[in-house]
């Protein structure tokens, strides 16, 4: 009895052994992208990195219209030319598995990567955070349409244990445009003033906002704002900062709104304005309230382009449902996920809630009406609405839409 | 004399609710304005308006915390203009 036993015992351990081996092998192996269901190829900014995942997972899960977003992450003046000149990716994509693929998934875990095809692949969409005015050689070629998303502002972030607490545009214009001679205490250090290459859209942002064009800042020149060895990315250069009074850093808001617990933004007064504002109401609120208002003015709209055929007609009709949905166009079929929510709790401000404009990076700002306001369910989404709720009507004035009475 | 005297009082309180150009930093350190539950003295009442400035649009009233700071960098010209950025 024993004699028998054992081998069938081994047997059946060796069984399970190679079955779970294979299952891992499985799991872990990087895939084809074009092994994937649907996929959408993107090129974007890497502040768009939380929006790619939430998106991406809600696209994955979309019922009856499965999408799956395969993006790469590179400056917005990068990511204009790649699209421009249909240049081929050839590194990794990164991809967000569906619900049924890893329900433990969560946006703040690593996404996954697949392979591209021999030769590399010619991305759908491009990303900006900025306006393509800001790059060289922005005018676009015939085969690409362009479309204006939600704003991304950026801030100044300092170490938590900074005292400081606001920055002017005449210091920010010596400290990054001069250095040490700027003589801008406490930013004097430029060992310490972490900002990034002249491609990316946050320095872009910011040059066009305090006058210092992106090649002439002074500071340490870093590739990400999150991602990669620390002494490469802006975040973690701050947040392991031995000078915390010194340092000083610029970021996407929502790059900062997700590490707060270790950096402070800085109020920012911009030229000819009384006083100083975060980009929120208050330095610990999330409503984006003075870039809606133009209190803030350190943002631009991202930008999404895709590509179109002879006839005007998109070439990728999943691209275009994308950059439709990014952009709030309500394209059919309807998505089962509200976008608005997404694009909120990621620190972005949907064109929707937006109540000023500009027509290029630094420029004046004028008052803005979107034909169909989404200030109620913004609100509700980062913080809290006082707009009156309602099922159809709304007594008072306004258009019922997600259960709030919005302006119009 | 007393008419004179009252005109130039609300003249003065005029400049002060409305701000009056660039420059015009309220003083001259830094104050956070917390939980301001009204609009400040120093901003513009945009409201109704089609078309405010961008220099109106910025210095609107506003119930958001601010901090007032100005500053005078050392490098500034006598005439609070910058200085050109210096070249490589």
């Amino acid at each position: 009895m024993k004699r028998a036993t054992r081998p069938l015992a081994i047997t059946v351990v060796i069984a399970v052994t190679m079955v779970t081996a294979i299952r891992v092998a499985s799991a872990q192996a990087v895939p084809a992208c074009s092994s994937l269901p649907n996929v959408v190829y993107l090129q974007v900014g890497d502040t768009q990195e939380n929006l790619m995942k939430r998106l991406g997972r809600a696209l994955r899960d979309n019922t009856g219209h499965e999408i799956t977003l395969a993006f790469v992450l590179n400056g917005s003046c990068t990511n204009m030319a790649q699209l421009y000149n249909k240049t081929p990716v050839t590194t990794s994509f990164f991809y967000i598995p569906s619900e049924t693929d890893d329900p433990t998934w969560t946006p703040d875990k690593p996404s996954l990567t697949c392979t591209p095809p021999m030769g590399g692949q010619v991305i759908d969409i491009a990303n900006m955070i900025v306006f393509p005015t800001s790059c060289p050689n922005s005018v676009p070629p015939g085969f690409v349409r362009t479309f204006t998303g939600p704003a991304q502002s950026m801030v100044m972030a300092v170490p938590r244990a900074s005292s400081q607490t606001a920055i002017t545009f005449e210091e920010a214009y010596f400290a990054f445009g001069f250095g040490a001679a700027g003589m801008i205490t406490p930013w004097t250090d430029v060992t310490q003033m972490f900002i990034r290459t002249v491609t990316k859209g946050t320095i872009l942002s910011w040059a066009a906002a305090i006058g210092v064009p992106a090649a002439k800042w002074q500071g340490q020149r870093l590739a990400s704002s999150a991602t990669g060895p620390c002494n490469t990315q802006v975040l973690c250069s701050l947040e392991q900062s031995a000078m915390p009074e010194a340092a000083i850093g610029i970021l996407g808001a929502e790059v900062y709104d997700n590490d707060r617990q270790n950096l402070k933004s800085l109020a920012f007064r911009a030229r000819d304005q009384y006083a100083a504002y975060w980009p929120d109401s208050t330095a610990t609120s999330h409503d984006k309230k003075n870039v809606r208002d133009g209190h803030y003015t350190v943002w631009s709209p991202t930008v999404w382009m895709d590509m179109v055929d002879q006839s005007n007609d998109p070439v990728t009709p999943e691209a275009r449902y994308v950059v439709d949905l990014i952009t709030n166009k309500a394209p059919a079929p309807d998505p089962s996920f509200d976008i608005i929510e997404i694009e909120s709790t990621v620190g972005l401000v949907p064109d929707c809630a937006m109540r000023v404009q500009r027509e290029y990076d630094g420029g004046p700002l004028s008052l803005y009406q979107p034909a169909q306001s989404c200030t109620c369910r913004f609100e509700q989404v980062v913080d809290h609405t006082t707009c009156e709720a309602c099922t159809d009507t709304c007594a008072n004035g306004g258009v019922c839409r997600h259960g709030l009475c919005e302006e119009r | 004399m007393k008419i004179t005297s009252k005109l130039a009082a609300v003249v003065v309180a005029v400049l002060a609710a409305c701000g009056h150009g660039a420059g015009s930093s309220p003083d001259a350190t830094t104050r956070l304005d917390a939980g301001v539950s009204t609009p400040d003295a120093s901003c513009f009442d945009i409201t109704g308006m089609a078309h405010p400035s961008h220099y109106q649009i910025i210095n609107a009233c506003t119930t958001a915390d601010k901090i007032v700071k100005d500053s005078h960098p050392p490098l500034l010209n006598p005439d609070g203009s910058l200085p050109p950025l210096p070249t490589p």
